[in-house]
């Protein structure tokens, strides 16, 4: 039977891992708060914003405007050459599975381009997320510490911005974006985007459509259509990151609250443990003391 | 008049999400005026006053920082990436929204709008309201 001093350090100590996990669940929750109001603001625009650039991409499919269906950002390339894949992980752990599914993720879309000897260029937000990879030897070609964690719109903005400018100058024919987003207040939902270039397929090909619902210049439209997508991508990144803290944070939220609950149990039967070692020392007193008098007489 | 439905989102949220009879946008070759039943068109808007007029015939200023606007023939939507729009119940109101509105030009004045006319239209717009 342990020693009754042993099992008192030991309730002590998960009391007071106990103490600090509640503590940064109480942390977690304040800052979800936060991060989860600030990604329903932003969803809004993001949708929009999506939206209305599916509509052209797709009436330019469709319609073949102004001659722009060869535009770089427009057309999937079907065998690409050279892809950007940008991860965003936390930069900081205990958050349950939130940093490894992102991790787990990147590597299967890594592994599937390999396999079609399609070259990767990889881009870090986040530091877990880079350790992971550096410790694996993979390369990386970029990467940001702190931005997961606070998200900043012009820090955000240049990163992407290296992307944007490689994809137009056709140094890469691709840009994904993995991250895990926040579903709701208990669960995360991985998401793998392509940015670059912009999905056209969804769009439904329809008649009754205007020809033409762009000005009317043709030089107009590249332009307004340029500077339309760099918005994109980059307000893309952004919400990325948004997203990414809200879920972060819900993830640690239920982490922590695990980790409580499990040193609770913990403590339980810990305690239980306790008495029954004190009590079995204290018999072996009453043993000791009545054999003492039993001796006596 | 014929109505139709304009939303202006910025990435903090929605700033104007009502029924209106006409709006007046800033666009990169000049200010043009949407009615109900406009054609379809998307284009690009640069920083100004955006003027809406609501189905009360009140006329409501709201500054905008660079911005798409997709017109549709009853719907208007139009994202910006900054937008103050200068109301309020009270003149302190007003000034203090206007004061906010100038911050957000001050930010945009590397751009090549013509920022003293886009400010006297806030001041005249401001005024109008106290």
């Amino acid at each position: 039977m342990a020693n009754l001093k042993d099992i008192q350090r030991k309730i002590k100590s998960v009391s007071s891992t106990q103490k600090t996990t509640r503590a940064m669940k109480l942390v977690s929750t304040a800052k979800l708060r936060r991060a989860e109001e600030l990604a329903k603001r932003s969803r809004l625009y993001a949708q929009k914003m999506n939206q209305v650039l599916a509509e052209i991409a797709g009436r330019i499919e469709c319609n073949k405007v102004g001659g722009l269906e060869k535009n770089r950002f427009f057309t999937s390339i079907d065998n690409p050459k050279m892809v950007d894949i940008i991860f965003v992980t936390a930069d900081k752990g205990l958050c349950g599975g939130f940093n490894i599914q992102t991790i787990k993720e990147a590597k299967r879309l890594i592994a599937s381009f390999q396999n079609d000897k399609v070259k990767i260029r990889l881009r870090g937000v986040g530091k877990k997320g880079i350790e992971f990879f550096k410790y694996n030897e993979v390369e990386m070609y970029d990467e940001v510490v702190g931005l997961s964690s606070k998200p900043n719109k012009e820090k955000s903005d240049d990163f992407i911005k290296a992307s944007i400018d490689d994809f137009i100058e056709g140094k890469t024919d691709a840009v994904y974006i993995v991250y895990n987003g926040y579903k709701n207040m208990i669960t995360q939902e991985l998401h793998v985007n392509r940015i670059l270039p912009i999905d056209t397929e969804e769009f439904e090909c329809n008649d009754a459509q205007p020809k033409s619902m762009l000005e009317i210049e043709a030089e107009d439209e590249e332009r307004m259509l340029n500077s339309l997508v760099d918005t994109y991508a980059k307000y893309n990144m952004y919400y990325t990151l948004i997203d990414s803290v809200a879920a972060e944070h819900s993830a640690r939220m239920q982490a922590m609250d695990t980790a409580t609950n499990n040193a609770k149990e913990m403590v339980k039967s810990l305690n239980v443990e306790f008495n029954k070692a004190r009590q079995a020392a204290i018999t072996t007193e009453l043993i000791e003391i009545i054999s003492g008098v039993e001796s006596m007489k | 008049m014929e109505k139709f439905k304009l939303e202006i989102l910025t990435p903090n949220g929605e700033i104007f999400n009502d029924d209106v009879v006409s709006v007046v946008l800033p666009g990169q070759e000049g200010e043009f005026g949407v009615l109900a039943g406009h054609a379809s068109l998307t284009t690009l808007l640069t920083s100004g006053v955006v003027d809406v007029e609501k189905e009360d015939k009140t006329v409501e200023s709201i500054l905008i920082k660079w911005g798409v606007a997709q017109i549709s023939e009853d719907k208007v939507v139009v994202l910006v990436e900054g937008a103050v729009a200068i109301r309020g119940e009270s003149e302190s109101e007003v000034a203090k929204a206007l004061e906010e509105a100038k911050k957000l030009l001050d930010d945009v004045a590397d751009s090549s709008t013509a920022l003293a006319s886009v400010s006297a239209k806030l001041e005249s717009a401001a005024q109008k309201l106290i």
